[in-house]
């Protein structure tokens, strides 16, 4: 039977990140320097863990059914951002650039690991998006080859249904020069160059 | 001296899976056009600034360098090298199709150079055309023909005659062609037309696409066993949807 300490390392090795070394540091630092806050991180993991729950609306994390964002009526519902994680949300909300609502999948859609629309219950983003009350879909998933093939996958669905759906613009980095840019981008940029707009 | 004679650099190889691995690092498993499939280790890939970010991805040329003795090797450069079209939309579904089953199927460190090659035209015709089906049936087949387990699709088995358009066949695994009558119950015919145009790599015919997608499934079943391919499950689930 393994011993407490052993069970503390093995419980933390959970966390992204974290091997066994880097466990084993914060095991003997909890227990040795940090109990009070180890106390307070106990707690707080059982409170998250019996309170959390995914939004009905967006499928972030929220204490009641539907989250604060959600709720909201200052955001444009007719917009909703798609992202895979929260992350994402996060990086998409500091941008100040949309005030829309969002759906995180939690996830991406992975062929080779057997990911696919059952296990991210994108049935349940599709009843979300017809709403009624959404007109657009902006597919902003990353654009890694699983981001790209889950992009296409839910703007063929969505389209089916009747909604107009756009794909974050991709190329060169805002501020970018080209001398300094890596090589795959640049071409990715070419492949996906647009027609100027004349004044 | 050991680690300098390990070096190898600038392989053409192509990523076939990403395994996150440790703390910041990524485990890729590779198809090299002289190395045949490999596990290469790079170190720090999933650092928020690592050169290695958005260049170690699948179905993309890259030239790759890599040292060590033991089975999982350590990237040591990764370099893009383009030509190729991007896959996009379904041809994406299908690429990871194709590396699903060179991972299942392909020992590793075995070179196969004419196996990358054909897998590299058949990316580059998943990129370009919109007869994808056809691609992958190809594919299938030099796959096959290249691991050892080429099929004689335009002779029968026993007698080596000649396989004639009009008349119906069956696949038998480890056996060939033969004529429908004497296969038995429950063999899946296939007409001799299809059969030849297969035997040509020849998939333009509607009906050549479909029966050598179910020949060619009953083929590869026998090769990859029991378990299921998760890429195929995928596939059929997007489609119901």
């Amino acid at each position: 039977m393994p011993s407490l300490l052993d069970e503390l390392i093995e419980a933390l090795r959970c966390l992204p990140g974290v091997g066994p070394r880097s466990a084993q540091r914060m095991a003997y630092y909890l227990m040795q320097r940090e109990r009070a806050g180890a106390s307070r991180l106990a707690r707080a993991l059982v409170r998250a863990l019996e309170g959390l729950h995914h939004c009905e609306r967006c499928n972030t994390f929220t204490e009641g059914g539907v989250c604060e964002r959600c709720a909201s009526g200052r955001r444009d519902a007719t917009q909703l951002c798609v992202v895979e994680t929260p992350a994402d949300l996060n990086m998409m909300e500091q941008t100040h650039a949309y005030n829309g609502l969002y759906y995180a999948i939690m996830g991406r859609i992975s062929p080779l690991e057997g990911v696919g629309p059952r296990e991210l219950n994108l049935e349940r983003l599709l009843a979300r998006a017809c709403d009624g009350v959404v007109s657009e879909v902006i597919l902003a998933t990353n654009f890694t080859n699983e981001g790209e093939a889950t992009a296409h996958y839910l703007g063929e669905l969505l389209r089916l249904r009747g909604l107009k759906v756009s794909r974050i613009a991709r190329g060169l980095p805002v501020g970018g020069e080209l001398e300094h840019t890596d090589i795959g981008t640049i071409a990715q940029a070419l492949i996906e160059r647009r027609p100027l707009e004349g004044a | 001296m050991g680690a300098i004679r390990s070096r190898v650099e600038g392989q053409e190889s192509f990523v076939l899976q990403l395994h996150p691995f440790r703390e910041t690092s990524l485990v890729a498993e590779v198809f090299s056009r002289t190395h045949g499939r490999l596990a290469l280790v790079a170190r720090g890939a999933r650092r928020p600034h690592s050169a290695l970010r958005g260049l170690l991805m699948e179905f993309r040329p890259l030239a790759l360098s890599w040292f060590g003795a033991g089975e999982v090797k350590t990237l040591a450069r990764a370099e893009w090298m383009g030509g190729h079209a991007p896959l996009a939309g379904r041809g994406l579904l299908f690429g990871y199709y194709l590396n699903e089953l060179l991972l299942r199927l392909m020992p590793r460190e075995a070179p196969h150079p004419e196996l990358f090659d054909h897998y590299a035209h058949a990316l580059d015709e998943l990129a370009r055309s919109g007869a994808a089906e056809g691609a992958l049936r190809r594919f299938e087949l030099r796959m096959l023909r290249s691991l050892g387990w080429g099929l004689t699709l335009d002779r029968e088995a026993l007698t080596e005659e000649a396989v004639r358009p009009r008349c119906e066949y069956a696949f038998v695994i480890e056996r060939g062609v033969v004529p429908l009558a004497g296969a038995g119950a429950g063999a899946a015919a296939v007409s001799g037309e299809a059969l030849l145009a297969m035997a040509r790599e020849d998939f333009s015919d509607p009906r050549t696409l479909s029966e050598g997608k179910a020949l060619m499934r009953q083929v590869l079943g026998h090769y990859l066993g029991e378990r299921p391919l998760n890429t195929r499950r995928v596939f059929m689930e997007l489609s119901e949807l």
